[in-house]
């Protein structure tokens, strides 16, 4: 895709927050995957703020909700489904797209075993979306296997004790979802810039086989930021190297996005509530990992093939 | 397994309108069988004993290319129940079973697929909740599902079980009733034990069976369908909870027609919600579900020996709960016994969750026989003896016209205190 086309499949009538990645994301996914399209939506902040007091709903496509850990099983049956009345004859064969988009909870924690299931499955034009805004944001910020190191949720407070916050290292789910040897495309992405990832969405749905994308969405009520800066976030975490944007199809691994001038990873905090109550010693260390890991990204990139990124373990500075 | 085929050979609803085979089958294989013949589009399996073999032989059947669905094997059960769950959405048939812990995992799945009104049919292939490992027959794994929406009958042999299993499909799937459906088997006792099964060929049921008509399918083709939005309490809740009362409430009707017509289509009559046996002159009677009815008529025979006037009542569906019919059945007894595999720790009077719903029931009726709950939990086999222990407990309550124990605990070693 060249451009963003102006319809909509994801519209009005929902209450989710100013500033919302999710939602964003959510757009652009509707407008790649177009009209021939089921969405399913495991609970998170994309059912609960797309829905609840107006008895309205945002879907121009068919929507339906799947249990937090359902994900993957929801995926599964609803093209299972399509693919036994196609072809016994029940209903007329034709490609439609069966995406799940879910958040970090739902795919990364509870729902990462089915997730696991559905991915070695053959159905095509199957596509999970974790749209990642690194916290249980719908029931009020708790942390998650995404959260990143040093942020602080409502299960990670600072405290006296614990100055820190949250002291695991954020998984990487799209890594082990490449170790999947039935899934035809993996990628990341981000909401900046667009197109990247309304054609990762394309790519994956063309792939022949279940796919799998990680977004990056910035979340102004869980990370505390300005709700105006949520693309800003989205571009600064490619830059700083707090997220990296890849694909894997057919074996083949590669970048797709590099910063022009990479920016210090501070740059990416201070806007952030939920890390300014790091010293400058853990943003330093934050710094360490972050470059210790870019290292591991490269040698991908050069090698086109997926290494396990690693860093040393972060000191636990007091 | 028998080849032979023919007509049935027992047609006491006329003559069967529908060619039928001749087989020996287990449970399991009866139920596969149902499934095939019932053109099933989605599978979702997952193994756990007793219920298991259903699903060995469908992946037999469709790897041998007797008939064509998708057969996905899921990762959990929850995963599993989910499947069909999304499947029915679009507009398949499924099927999807499990036991014991099996269906627990899988609660938060099987309670929403009623909640979303989908036909959804599972086998339960009953088993103790686990620890220490028991694989023993216990209802309590079903019985966890009791208030949430699925109908749920009760199978007594591999004959029924296919029959359940097809019937199931035809009130489930019926406008009036859209709910999801179990088909209990007691494990082990039905699901592994072999009998002569009549099987109606496959392609043979479809004007009883026609293909799944799914009024609202999640489908591009059929609209942009919004299914299960949240909402706000206050806006349906209860309404939504009505809907599915009522559903409940029709299937009764739905029920009764599905079998008589099935009856007519097979040759077999069954009468819908209550199996009676030697009822005729009965004055005590026990009470039960499944397939251990047959040792209960079987010690009722050898206590009739002995001049007790004893008959045995089974109940073939347990939601829709068949309170009318009981009452009939029951009225002038003069003792009723419960053979009850279930247990509901700290319920009133200590006793069984089957109990607990027939005493409910009966308390609406005009007489209250003395009632007497016999708690065969914990996956010890009941023998006939205990059967015929239970009859004596029954007399000697009846004779004496009130009894101070209602719970008697039948294969406990030791004192039941």
């Amino acid at each position: 895709m060249k451009s963003v086309p102006p319809i909509d499949y994801y519209t009005s009538g929902r209450r989710t927050c100013a500033g919302c990645g999710p939602a964003i994301g959510y757009r652009l996914l509707s407008k790649a995957a177009g009209p021939n399209t089921i969405f399913l939506g495991p609970t998170s902040c994309m059912y609960v703020a797309n829905g609840h007091q107006f008895l309205t709903s945002p879907y121009a496509v068919p929507w339906y909700h799947t249990q937090l850990g359902g994900g993957g099983a929801a995926g599964t049956g609803t093209a299972a489904g399509l693919r036994a009345l196609m072809s016994k004859g029940k209903r007329k064969a034709e490609e439609v797209n069966v995406v799940v988009y879910g958040g970090d909870g739902g795919f990364a924690d509870i729902g990462y075993a089915g997730l696991s299931m559905a991915l070695g499955q053959d159905y095509k034009r199957l596509l999970f979306v974790l749209n990642d805004n690194e916290s249980y944001a719908n029931t009020g910020i708790q942390a998650s296997s995404t959260t990143p190191w040093g942020a602080t949720t409502t299960f990670t407070p600072s405290g006296k004790k614990n100055g820190i916050g949250n002291l695991r290292l954020k998984k990487n789910v799209a890594l082990t979802v490449a170790a999947h040897p039935g899934v035809r495309y993996v990628a990341t992405s981000s909401l900046y810039p667009p197109l990247d990832f309304m054609n990762k969405v394309r790519k994956a749905l063309d792939s022949g086989g279940p796919s799998f994308i990680e977004l990056l969405t910035p979340c102004p009520k869980g990370w505390f930021f300005d709700p105006k800066e949520t693309v800003t976030l989205a571009e600064l975490a490619l830059d700083t190297h707090a997220w990296v944007s890849w694909e894997y199809r057919e074996g083949v691994f590669g970048l797709t996005y590099r910063p022009r001038a990479v920016a210090p990873i501070a740059d990416y905090l201070r806007y952030q509530g939920r890390f300014s109550h790091l010293t400058e010693s853990e943003i330093i260390e934050i710094q360490r990992m972050t470059d210790e890991e870019w290292e591991y990204w490269e040698l991908m990139d050069k090698q086109k093939r997926v290494v396990l990124p690693w860093s040393s373990a972060p000191q636990t500075l007091r | 397994m028998a080849t032979r085929r023919s007509a049935s050979s027992q047609a006491p609803a006329g003559a069967a309108a529908t060619i039928q085979s001749k087989h020996v089958w287990t449970g399991t294989r009866s139920v596969a069988e149902a499934v095939k013949i019932a053109d099933v589009d989605v599978i979702a399996a997952y193994p756990i004993r007793p219920y298991t073999g259903i699903m060995n032989d469908l992946a037999k059947m469709i790897a041998d290319g007797e008939f064509k669905a998708e057969i996905i094997i899921a990762d959990s059960e929850h995963s599993q129940f989910e499947i069909v769950k999304h499947a029915s959405a679009v507009g398949a048939r499924t099927f999807a079973g499990s036991s014991g812990v099996g269906l627990a995992y899988a609660a938060e799945a099987i309670a929403v697929t009623a909640l979303g009104q989908l036909p959804v049919v599972a086998v339960a292939g009953c088993r103790a909740l686990d620890d220490p490992g028991n694989f023993g027959m216990e209802w309590n794994d079903v019985f966890l599902f009791r208030d949430v929406g699925w109908l749920v009958s009760w199978a007594k042999d591999p004959q029924e079980a296919l029959d359940m299993t097809l019937v199931a499909y035809r009130v489930a799937e019926d406008r009036r009733v859209m709910l999801p459906h179990f088909v209990a088997m007691d494990g082990a006792a039905l699901t592994h034990i072999s009998a002569p099964v009549d099987s109606p060929a496959q392609g043979s049921v479809t004007e009883f069976l026609p293909p799944y008509d799914p009024p609202y399918p999640l489908d591009p083709a059929s609209g942009p369908i919004t299914k299960g939005q949240h909402i706000a309490p206050s806006l349906i809740g209860p309404e939504q909870r009505k809907l599915i009362d009522v559903s409940m409430k029709n299937s009764g009707e739905v029920i009764q027609n599905a079998w008589y017509e099935y009856g007519r289509l097979v040759g077999r009559e069954y009468l819908p919600f209550i199996d009676s046996t030697l009822m005729d002159d009965a004055d005590i009677a026990l009470v039960c579900m499944g397939t251990y009815a047959k040792d209960a008529i079987y010690a009722a025979k050898k206590s009739r020996e002995a001049g007790l006037r004893v008959g045995v009542i089974r109940l073939r569906y347990w939601r829709p709960f068949p309170s009318e019919e009981l009452r009939e059945a029951l009225s002038g007894m003069r003792g009723v016994g419960v053979l009850d595999f279930s247990y509901s720790m700290g319920s009133p009077d200590f006793a069984g969750a089957f109990f607990n719903d027939i005493r409910s029931a009966l308390y609406g009726g005009r007489t209250r026989p003395p009632l007497l709950d016999f708690i065969l939990a914990g996956g010890r086999e009941p023998t006939v003896r205990s059967f015929e222990k239970a009859i004596e407990i029954v007399h000697e309550a009846a004779k004496a016209e009130a009894s101070h124990k209602i719970v008697h605990w039948l294969t406990l070693r030791g004192e039941d205190v």
